[in-house]
């Protein structure tokens, strides 16, 4: 590719590094105010451009970055939560310290974009890096508060340790594979150990745990959750909803990039570790949850046992079929948008009311909010019975679409019987969510008569939470749109980063023009064939 | 018209009232006295496009078996079957979103003066419009859809808005329980009607209406196996639960009494007019299913006949004006499902087209009446209105007269040709139409003497006064629709009606029946019973005029002399009662069981569990120095656990 190619390619990368950059700059001067509206007008100006940008779904920008559909689908979500991230943030830190704020907001929805682009494990790891290392500073910048800085000191080290565990299982990767390049993972080296023997090299097993464990914790899967609540907690609101959502897509993604470079096609060890950690997950996060007062915490584990219901569409995997009710990662993909909405959301409301001088944060903080801001607290209900997976939001077809997946598999597969467990497990961790989601919406509605809360935050935090509670409703009447994405997204995922030419990616974009239903099948066995043709 | 602008109509007569509802809801703060606007023309709008869908499946070419309107996929799997969201477009469609959108339109209007007091919009005016177009809105979006699941999303919808709008006066305890007790027996018919569309499912693995009535047509399930009768039956009775709990038939219609707690346009438009016709509606829909059945079809009929006639004698000697015309919709719906059950849908329609208007006109009427009388309805407490009420009393007596099936009135044509068919098919049946008929009659006109004649007298601390011209506009405009509405079905306006519906018909009802043309033969055939019970009605009439107004004093001494029989009917056969005994308690004393087993079972097990990581957690700090560490500790403690599980 010449040179002006990758400009254009990354233009939604270049415009977030603008962006960032010049609301650092204006952070320094007097108007350090201009920098919401700056980063606001980065994030929308970048998901534009990101929609608008024509250019092949199947290229090699630089060594190491890869556009294929599931970039471009990673791209529109994270610009599209980020600008509602911004909306929520408007007001967050003192003036003088807003310019930073929101730098680092860019820097980490950056980091996002490329962690969906990354070809090359060490491009992955310094991506993912760069999601965190800002989150960290936004929780300290957050607010003027102990529990703040506090917050950050552990988020931080914890954040550390991960990066290094993360670290440590890539140069076992490398050890195994004999190269960092993510599609050749497979490929070269460990393809045959783990195709004819049944069994893998040690080396290699080790390497992909501990990249998981370090990739569990930006997700916040059991055993590496711990830091969640206290984090949550200590932050700000806005920070929050941002926390639960940036860093988990991330994880999320890469997951999703070093599982296809397996072919999805895990040994049982792994697939029976990551059993054991989406039960785990979803179980402790729920159970933890009930115990909570503070709202925040509470939203925190609850956040946790989200991540197990992703964890669920993970181990599904592409191999069932397509479109999300058969197809574990259009699920996933599917589900995350609507629990970044909706997680949002609830933080937004929080953001938007005190207490007697203090940020809202229990339960009965919250008691009455109906009678006094209605919209509001409407708003708050639709967002809670999505995180509840009831009908009528986009919560409740985000669960179908993972649960229904779960139940897709082929019977001869080996975790068929398993997968259709864990998905019961699942469905039995939504009644017990059922319990302390209703408590919110109970205390909202029922709530005590100290109706303490007063409205602070102005009208762009109130545009964030009603734009993250109205789509989840539309959603639910016409979730088309998005599924179609969703289904883009993943059409090619399998392909297109193993096969590492971009001759096969051509070959396999002619096949997908064609008709919309293309099978699976039809796309690998057009690889297949190409393949052949290109190395008898 | 083409297809696109088929498309654009159906579009509009769906989202307009929602739009409606959303914008008085939104901005009913802002608009105040004026949020009656949104509805209306929201409603409006819809009835237009109505008119538009009617004309143009009017001029659609003969033969055509409805048109399919695919809008989007719902929710697709991979495997290629989807969930659709698709308009069917057929006469029946297209006569019920008339019926529906045209009385919305009327009662929203009416509502614009009912719901105020002394010209100032009344608490709660905004949430009013807000729900009325939002169950514009489901109720349409129950008669266009063009599959099972949407059928069932509309069919929970207006039961939605159906509660709302009962416990609009939530302060009210009366009002409060009475919407409770419409939801919770709602449910049970719903229950059975979920599980019905779910054995559709599971036997055909489509819910699309077209494909399901083509597989039962073939008497093939999805696999490629015949279905068993046995099979036919229960997806036809389950949807009949369904259809019994929402068009109040027994014996589920002690709901629709307590309904009336609702404001008055209300009780006209859903409890009346629209919702509850929605199962009559529905039966004749699924004509493909329940004729398959000649169990259920028999059940369809014996039901509709038995409460027809049951309501009716419970109607003989209620004292509420409201609870009366409840009385008289269940025994109207009834004979709806009574000629569902003989295979003449088409007369069940046209019924269900005249009631519409009469019904609707009577419970407007019995409102203006009760805005008169400061919220008094019992027909103890007034008589003689007919000198104070001129127009309220001059439109009632045009719609009591259609209800009674006076000759020439709407309810003539319709009600006499239910009978005609139920004779031909069970004469015993046919003989409970025709009491029945006669009761109407008298009832409605006990009514209607007891309120508007004999000496003038109101309650105390009322001044009556005639209504609003926006109410009065809506009664003029429905009682021309009582008189009129029967002629497009009578044989010199050959039939129209019936003649518009037949593509819908002919391949369920009709052809099950093929024999029915054959009964329009001959000169007393058609016009003998039309003579016995049109006499019938003028017969009860004039009864019920020498009873109440000339010799007021013979329905004491009937009272007297068969008290037992006046208890029991007074008491609704003690239907309420019963259910109170052999439901509410046990279910009562279950509760009170489980909030047992909740308190100490539930909770015990619950502190235990909550109990372990606490204690864990504790365990923990006490063996590290600080949190951090600890957190460390078990990130690491976790790797180490993983790689032990995986090698």
């Amino acid at each position: 590719m010449i040179w002006n190619d990758w400009l254009v390619a990354l233009a939604p990368e270049w415009i977030l590094l603008v962006g960032a950059c010049l609301s650092l700059a204006v952070g320094v001067t007097r108007v350090s105010k201009w920098a919401s509206p700056i980063a606001l007008a980065t994030v929308v100006a970048a998901l534009i451009v990101a929609i608008r940008l024509d250019v092949p779904r199947n290229g090699d920008v630089l060594p190491g970055l890869w556009l294929t559909s599931l970039t471009f689908y990673v791209r529109w979500i994270t610009l599209g939560l980020g600008s509602l991230i911004v909306l929520v943030n408007w007001h967050q830190p003192a003036a003088n310290e807003r310019g930073e704020y929101m730098s680092m907001i860019l820097f980490s929805l950056l980091g996002v974009l490329l962690t969906a682009s990354a070809n090359d494990l060490v491009v992955l790891f310094l991506a993912i890096e760069l999601v965190s290392i800002p989150t960290y500073v936004l929780v300290a910048l957050s607010r003027e508060d102990a529990r703040a800085s506090e917050a950050a000191v552990k988020y931080f080290f914890l954040g550390a340790l991960s990066a290094a565990i993360l670290a440590y299982g890539i140069s076992f990767l490398y050890g195994a594979a004999g190269t960092t390049t993510i599609h050749r993972l497979v490929g070269d080296t460990v393809q045959s150990t783990l195709r004819t023997n049944g069994a893998i090299g040690v080396p290699m097993l080790i390497g992909l745990i501990l990249v998981f464990a370090g990739l569990s914790f930006k997700v916040a899967a059991v055993p590496f959750h711990a830091y969640a609540a206290d984090v949550y907690e200590g932050a700000a609101s806005p920070v929050t909803g941002m926390l639960g959502f940036v860093p988990k897509l991330a994880g999320f993604v890469a997951l999703c990039k070093i599982l296809t470079a397996l072919d999805w096609n895990l040994p049982s060890e792994v697939n029976w570790m990551l059993w054991i950690v989406a039960a785990a997950t979803m179980t402790v996060g729920n159970v933890l949850a009930l115990l909570q007062k503070n709202v925040k915490r509470m939203l925190a584990y609850s956040s946790i046992a989200h991540t197990g219901y992703m964890l669920i569409a993970v181990l599904v995997g592409p191999v069932a079929g397509q479109g999300p009710m058969r197809d574990g990662v259009a699920a996933l993909l599917f589900y995350i948008v609507v629990y970044g909405a909706m997680n949002l959301g609830a933080f937004a409301l929080l953001a938007c009311f005190k207490t007697n001088g203090r940020d809202v944060e229990t339960l009965d903080d919250l008691g009455g909010l109906a009678r006094r801001a209605p919209a509001s607290a409407l708003a708050l209900a639709i967002c809670i019975f999505s995180l509840m997976g009831f009908p009528p939001t986009a919560g409740f077809l985000g669960k179908l679409y993972i649960f229904s997946s779960a139940f897709s598999l082929q019977p001869n597969h080996p975790m068929h019987g398993p997968l259709i467990a864990l998905a019961i497990i699942g469905v039995a961790n939504t009644v017990i969510g059922a319990a302390y989601y209703l408590r919110i919406v109970a205390a909202v509605y029922m709530g005590g008569e100290t109706d303490t809360a007063t409205p602070v935050g102005g009208r762009p935090v109130r545009w964030g939470l009603a734009l993250c509670s109205l789509p989840l409703l539309v959603l639910f009447a016409w979730p088309t749109g998005l599924t179609t994405q969703v289904r883009t997204a993943t059409t090619i995922l399998h392909h297109s980063i193993r096969t590492g030419s971009r001759r096969v990616a051509a070959a396999i974009d002619s096949v997908r023009t064609a008709p919309t239903d293309v099978a699976p099948a039809t796309v690998s066995q057009a690889a297949a064939t190409y393949e052949h043709h290109a190395n008898p | 018209m083409s297809a696109e602008n088929l498309k654009l109509c159906s579009l509009v007569v769906l989202l307009a009232p929602l739009a409606g509802a959303i914008l008085a809801g939104a901005f009913g703060q802002v608009l105040r006295s004026r949020t009656h606007w949104p509805a209306i023309f929201g409603v409006g709008a819809a009835f237009t496009a109505a008119i538009y869908i009617l004309v143009h499946v009017f001029h659609a070419p003969a033969g055509s078996t409805g048109i399919s309107i695919p809008i989007y996929d719902w929710i697709t799997d991979g495997t290629g079957s989807s969930f659709k969201v698709e308009f069917l477009i057929d006469p029946l469609t297209a006569v019920m979103l008339v019926i529906v959108t045209g009385i919305s339109l009327l009662v929203v209007i009416y509502s614009r003066d009912y719901m105020r007091d002394h010209g100032h919009p009344e608490r709660g005016y905004e949430r009013f419009f807000a729900f009325l177009a939002l169950f514009v809105f489901a109720m349409c979006a129950l008669v266009l859809c063009g599959n099972f699941l949407l059928l069932y999303l509309g069919w929970e919808a207006v039961g939605l808005c159906s509660y709302l709008l009962i416990g609009f006066y939530y302060g009210r305890p009366a009002a409060a329980a009475a919407a409770k007790k419409a939801f919770l027996v709602n449910r049970v018919g719903d229950f059975g009607f979920g599980l019905g569309i779910l054995l559709i499912y599971l036997s055909f693995r489509t819910l699309d209406y077209k494909q399901v009535f083509s597989f039962v047509d073939q008497g093939l399930l999805a696999s490629g196996e015949p279905i068993s009768p046995a099979l036919m039956t229960t997806i036809a009775l389950l949807l009949l639960c369904g259809a019994c709990g929402k068009s109040a038939q027994l014996p589920l219609h002690v709901w629709l009494p307590d309904a009336m707690e609702g404001p008055s346009p209300v009780s006209a438009l859903i409890h009346a007019a629209t919702m509850v016709t929605a199962g009559v509606y529905m039966v004749a829909r699924c004509g493909a299913i329940f004729t398959a059945s000649e169990t259920a079809m028999t059940i369809v009929a014996v039901i509709g006949a038995v409460t027809a006639l049951f309501a009716a004698t419970i109607a003989l000697v209620q004292t509420d004006m409201k609870r009366i015309l409840a009385y008289s919709t269940i025994s109207q719906l009834g004979y709806m499902f009574l000629a569902l059950g003989v295979y003449a849908a088409d007369s069940a329609i046209f019924h269900l087209f005249t009631h519409a208007f009469f019904k609707a006109l009577l419970f407007l009427g019995a409102g203006s009446v009760m805005h008169a009388m400061g919220g008094v309805i019992d027909v103890r407490h007034f008589s003689g209105l007919r000198r104070v009420l001129p127009w309220t009393y001059a439109t009632f007596v045009i719609g009591s007269l259609a209800l009674a099936g006076f000759p020439m009135f709407s309810g003539f044509f319709s009600k006499d040709e239910i009978i005609h068919h139920a004779l031909a098919a069970h004469p015993v049946l046919g003989g409970m139409a025709l009491l029945t008929a006669a009761l109407t009659a008298f009832y409605t006109f006990r009514m209607v003497f007891l309120a508007f004649h004999g000496s003038t007298r109101v309650p105390e601390g009322v001044h009556p006064h005639e209504s609003g011209g926006w109410m009065l506009a809506s009664l003029c405009v429905l009682s021309i629709g009582a008189v009129a509405a029967g002629y497009v079905g009578v044989e010199a306006t050959g039939r129209a009606f019936h003649h518009f519906l037949s593509p819908v018909f002919a391949a369920t009802f009709t052809a099950a029946h093929p024999t029915e043309a054959a009964a329009h033969a001959t000169f007393w055939s058609v016009y003998g019973l039309m003579i016995v019970s049109g006499g019938l009605s003028i017969a009860a009439i004039v009864a019920a005029y020498f009873v109440y107004v000339r010799q007021p004093w013979i329905p004491g001494l009937v009272k007297a002399s068969a008290i037992g029989v006046y208890r029991l009917l007074w008491g609704k056969y003690h239907v309420d009662e019963l259910y109170d005994l052999s439901v509410v308690q046990p279910a009562r004393q279950t509760g009170r069981i489980c909030v047992g087993i909740d308190d100490y079972f539930v909770d015990g097990l619950l502190w235990v569990i909550t109990a372990v990581p606490q204690g864990i957690a504790y365990l923990l700090r006490v063996m590290q120095s600080g949190l951090l560490q600890g957190y460390a500790l078990s990130m690491v403690a976790g790797i180490v656990v993983l790689l032990l599980l995986a090698l």
